[in-house]
């Protein structure tokens, strides 16, 4: 006989402010098999888990509902109580009144019965729980890091330097991310390269980590501590060992005239280029849609001009097969780009440009050596626009988000701006300022009233041209809406920061949930920010949402901290709520038929062939088998099986029946 | 029907195979043709061919007490044909496991030793609804979905759960089904409203993306229910959304149970 305990908790006034937690403790113990029912305060407690285990101890409880909160809160708080005291966890099962019904109903009669209710199912439904052992994996203690950012290298040394191995994937050519086309950077405009280009070299050299660059990710498959991962090596056409990186080649390159992307368009490259100079690793890759070669089968300049003969124009893309344990996304972001602003002439107007292609002006090292020189003639433009929120906050654009860094690197140009061009004008037109952050308004401060930058909250409307001039214009709405124009010799946007346009297959490749926008989804927003939904895949930098480098910086530390924690054991307990295919006496052995039809539906690759076979080695029979370490327990197969071969354990067809029927057979006395 | 007997005769004869199964005539008046199972050359006789040989015969290769008894040459229809290669990608027959014996309207026998010829073959033929399937079930699509319950509730209420659909349909081949579970009782026993609606729609929905239209599921009905509407609905649902066809290849995804990022998925949008 069923012997069960039923823990009402009030969770201070959470649950007891519109929910009678005395009337449920007394409706649960006249359920049948119920042997003991209390409520109390906040049952998490020490004082609450310890009634728990002493009910189980002096009331020989053969399972436990604990009514309270949602399962995924304290749900291991009770495991563990009920383990302490002899019980197997997993015939405790949290009914959750609380998400479920105190703080989504009103205080009433109506809501003290859902409560009842909700305990009801959950009884019914513990008393056909099982007694379940935890599944033990090993672990490899390896992870992969895609994406080269300042996330991505962060993340990378911070696992390296706590001793674990790392495979870092970049599919440019060179590590470094956007970072590496900053300028200066807010709030202490320090030079981005300066303070990056250390931390390339240190990934370079760092024994612990395997750089992929210009690779891809072909694959992923397994689970957490058991990864498999296959990379594309993208064809550099050149052997990487003999190359010196001596850049003769790259000088040599008749083809001179490729817009450069890390240049944002404004510069150019040959078809044989490193991206910039500080280039980790520095080793020159052909672009083979614009090389000669590749075009019109001849030139091989290059090739004749390399001291070391280390020009491959055969070579191939190569896959490499890799086991890892954890896989840290940092990916990063990209922003708007095109056709987005036809109102603002943006990709009309070359001197209507964006915020990359403002700090590729800014830079040193960029095409106009840091000189304000506008694209269409090179002038030096005088009077400068700056428009903040382009694209962001406009749900007419489809971007209803803020993208967080705008406000920030737009106060940061207009500064840098009258930095270089003392006399220059620069006004900024901005819905309101975002500035939250160490420093970040004193920052804003700063460009305001010591570099005169001019603000006016306010939208612009439209830009166009008039002989040589760019006329934007817009409103004050400060001053009453009062119409503005202003005949500006440059505007810089502010675009929208969006996800990577390969974000969404990406993320479908390595199975993990992401938004609306393809950014990726965290497991929690508040609490588990580095985590994703699937266990072992873990989030840093710009790929969760546009951020700034000290918060994709500390993401990436908290993301390797995740790993190394990982990777502190050499095996991982998982819970046991896995799919099993049924096995019976013979004849029959299984009553699944093998169709596989269920191994099609797996989006874990779980399920597996077996083979029985009889004394003498004769097959039998072929039936399906849920490899343990693989399953995820998400019942897609379930659903699938016809002949109803496959159950979950802990969400069994019994066990769920059981709790349908519990609330489809109460008799209206019993509520 | 003599070159399928001589055929048959010379399988038998080779040991190419131990069993012809083919249609024989069955008893009584304009009765129509049954199938019968010839292990000997000299019963060959007994097979016929002509248009009243509907039943998809592919239904015994999954029966155990016929498996048993060896390697078999089936007397094929297309439909036969299409449900060989829809048990082959469920796994349920390999490659050389049986022969097939094409046979059209005009009596000429086709020998489809491999799965890859059974592909070929059925190729060529045209598996779409006929002309007058297609108006039936066009004019019950047409139907609002309140005329629908009603259709079938006064359909379904005419079953008496005795699960001859499920035993003449050659992809029901569980060992156990699903109505045979009891812990928990998925469908209730009795003939009920309920019970009769809940084991329809789950035949049904069991075949969805499987059934290769062979109609013999109608055809055993003894209270004549119309289930290939069902089937047929479902079929051209999943032609339309997955642009998928049962029973065409040996090798196949299943329509029901895998994604490709390029499904239409208008149901859902
Ligand atoms: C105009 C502008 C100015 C800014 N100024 C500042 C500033 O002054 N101060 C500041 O703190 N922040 C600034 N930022 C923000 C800063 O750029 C980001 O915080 C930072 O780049 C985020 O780093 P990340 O590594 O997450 O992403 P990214 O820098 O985007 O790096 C992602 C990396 O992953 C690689 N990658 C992408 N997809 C794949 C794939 N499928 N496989 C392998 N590799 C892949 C990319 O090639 C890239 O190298 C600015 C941003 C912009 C747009
Ligand atoms: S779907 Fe069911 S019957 Fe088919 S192989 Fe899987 S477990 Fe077996
Ligand atoms: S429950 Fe089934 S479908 Fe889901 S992961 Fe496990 S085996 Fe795969
Ligand atoms: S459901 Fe009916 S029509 Fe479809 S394959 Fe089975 S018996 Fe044939």
């Amino acid at each position: 006989m069923a012997r069960i305990g039923v823990f009402i908790c009030h969770c201070g006034e959470n649950i007891s402010a519109t929910v009678d937690v005395a009337k449920v403790a007394a409706a649960a113990a006249k359920i049948p098999g119920v042997v003991h029912s209390v409520d109390y305060k906040y049952m998490c407690s020490d004082p609450g888990q310890q009634m728990v285990s002493s009910a189980i101890k002096e009331k020989n409880l053969t399972g436990v509902v604990v009514a309270a909160c949602s399962p995924r809160m304290h749900e291991p708080t009770f495991r563990r109580a009920c383990a302490e005291a002899g019980l197997n966890p997993f015939l405790c099962e949290m009914a959750n009144i609380r998400e479920h019904c105190s703080w989504v109903h009103e205080k009433g009669e109506a809501t003290t019965n859902k409560a009842i209710d909700i305990v009801r199912t959950l009884v019914a439904k513990v008393k056909k729980n099982k007694a379940l052992l935890p599944i033990k994996v090993p672990v490899t203690k390896t992870a992969l890091v895609l994406g080269g950012g300042i996330a991505g290298i962060q993340a990378s040394l911070d696992i390296a330097n706590s001793g674990h191995k790392v495979i870092l994937v970049e599919k440019e050519p060179s590590i470094g991310g956007h970072m590496s086309q900053l300028s200066e950077t807010f709030p202490t405009l320090d030079c981005s390269q300066c303070i990056l280009t250390p931390r390339m070299v240190e990934v370079a050299q760092n024994p612990n980590i395997t750089l992929y660059s210009y690779a891809e990710l072909e694959s992923l498959e397994g689970f957490i501590g058991n990864f498999k991962a296959r990379i594309r090596k993208k064809a550099r056409s050149l052997d990487e060992k003999l190359c010196t990186g001596c850049g003769l080649c790259c000088q040599k390159c008749p083809t001179k005239k490729i817009a450069s992307d890390f240049d944002a368009g404004l510069g150019m490259r040959p078809a044989i280029y490193v991206p910039f100079p500080q280039a980790v690793p520095n080793k020159p890759v052909i672009d083979r849609e614009h090389c000669t070669y590749y075009l019109k089968g001849k030139c091989r300049l290059c090739e004749k001009v390399c001291p070391t003969q280390a020009i491959r124009f055969d070579q191939a893309d190569e896959i490499v097969e890799v086991e890892v344990g954890a896989v840290v996304m940092a990916t990063g972001f990209d922003i708007k780009h095109g056709d987005f602003f036809p109102e603002y002439g943006y990709g009309n107007y070359r001197d209507v440009i964006d915020g990359l292609q403002f700090e590729r002006m800014a830079s040193a090292s960029g095409p106009t050596l840091g000189e304000m020189r506008r694209p269409s003639d090179g002038k030096v433009p005088e009077i400068v626009v700056f428009i903040a929120c382009a694209g962001s906050r406009d749900p007419a654009k489809g971007i209803e988000y803020c993208s967080k860094i705008c406000c920030m690197y737009t106060a940061k140009h207009a500064m840098l701006y009258r930095h270089k061009v003392h006399h220059g004008k620069p006004y900024v037109f901005y819905m309101d300022i975002r500035a939250g952050g160490k420093m970040y308004e004193e920052f804003v401060r700063r460009a305001i009233e010591e570099d005169g930058v001019q603000y006016i909250r306010g939208r612009v409307s439209r830009i166009y041209e008039r002989g040589g001039k760019l006329i934007v214009k817009g409103a004050d709405t400060l001053l009453g809406a009062r119409p503005m124009e202003i005949e500006a010799d440059m505007v810089v946007l502010a675009t929208a920061g969006v996800a990577n346009p390969g974000a969404e297959a990406l993320a479908q490749k390595v199975h993990i949930s992401y938004d609306s926008h393809h950014f990726y989804s965290e497991a929690h927003p508040k609490l588990r920010p580095v985590e994703t939904n699937t266990a072992g895949i873990f989030l840093a930098g710009a790929c969760q949402a546009p951020k700034d480098i000290p918060e994709s910086v500390a993401q990436a530390s908290g993301a390797a901290a995740k790993v190394a924690a990982l990777f502190s054991q050499d095996e991982l307990i998982r819970e046991p709520l896995i799919a099993v295919v049924d096995r019976q006496a013979p004849p029959l052995y299984s009553t699944c038929v093998g169709c596989f039809l269920c191994q099609t539906s797996c989006p874990y690759q779980a399920i597996e062939k077996e083979e029985i076979r009889g004394r003498d080695g004769q097959l039998i029979k072929t039936v399906a088998k849920v490899n343990p370490g693989l399953c995820q327990g998400c019942g897609t197969c379930v659903a699938l099986c016809r002949s109803k071969s496959i159950d979950i354990q802990g969400f069994s067809h019994e066990q769920v029946y059981a709790e349908v029927l519990a609330l489809l057979n109460r008799g209206e006395s019993d509520v | 029907m003599e070159t399928l007997r001589n055929k048959a005769r010379e399988l038998l004869a080779s040991k190419t195979v131990q069993m012809v199964i083919g249609y024989g005539r069955g008893s009584g008046e304009a009765a129509p043709a049954r199938a019968v199972f010839i292990r000997a050359a000299a019963e060959a006789e007994s097979l016929i061919f002509d248009a009243s040989c509907q039943q998809n015969l592919a239904v015994y290769l999954m029966k155990p007490e016929v498996r048993q008894l060896g390697k078999a040459a089936l007397v094929a229809t297309p439909s036969a044909l299409r449900t060989i290669l829809q048990l082959a990608a469920e796994n349920q027959v390999k490659d050389h496991d049986l022969l097939a014996l094409a046979v059209d309207a005009q009596g000429e026998v086709t020998p489809l030793a491999t799965l890859q010829t059974i592909e070929a073959h059925v190729a060529a033929l045209d598996c779409n609804l006929s002309a007058g399937e297609k108006t039936e079930l066009q004019k019950y699509v047409a139907l609002d979905p309140e005329q629908r319950r009603q259709f079938w509730q006064e359909e379904f209420a005419r079953c008496l759960k005795c699960y001859a659909c499920r035993g003449a349909c050659p992809l029901c081949y569980c060992s156990r089904c699903t109505v045979e579970c009891n812990q928990p009782q998925w469908i209730p026993v009795p003939a009920h409203d309920l019970g009769n609606l809940e084991w329809n729609v789950m035949r049904a929905m069991h075949l969805a993306g499987r059934c290769v239209n062979c109609g013999d599921c109608s055809r055993a009905c003894p209270v004549g229910i119309p289930l290939y509407l069902l089937n047929q609905r479902l079929l051209s649902e999943v032609l339309a959304n997955f642009n998928f066809r049962s029973g065409m290849a040996a090798k196949a995804d299943n329509a029901m149970s895998t994604f490709k990022p390029d499904d239409p998925e208008d149901f859902i949008r």
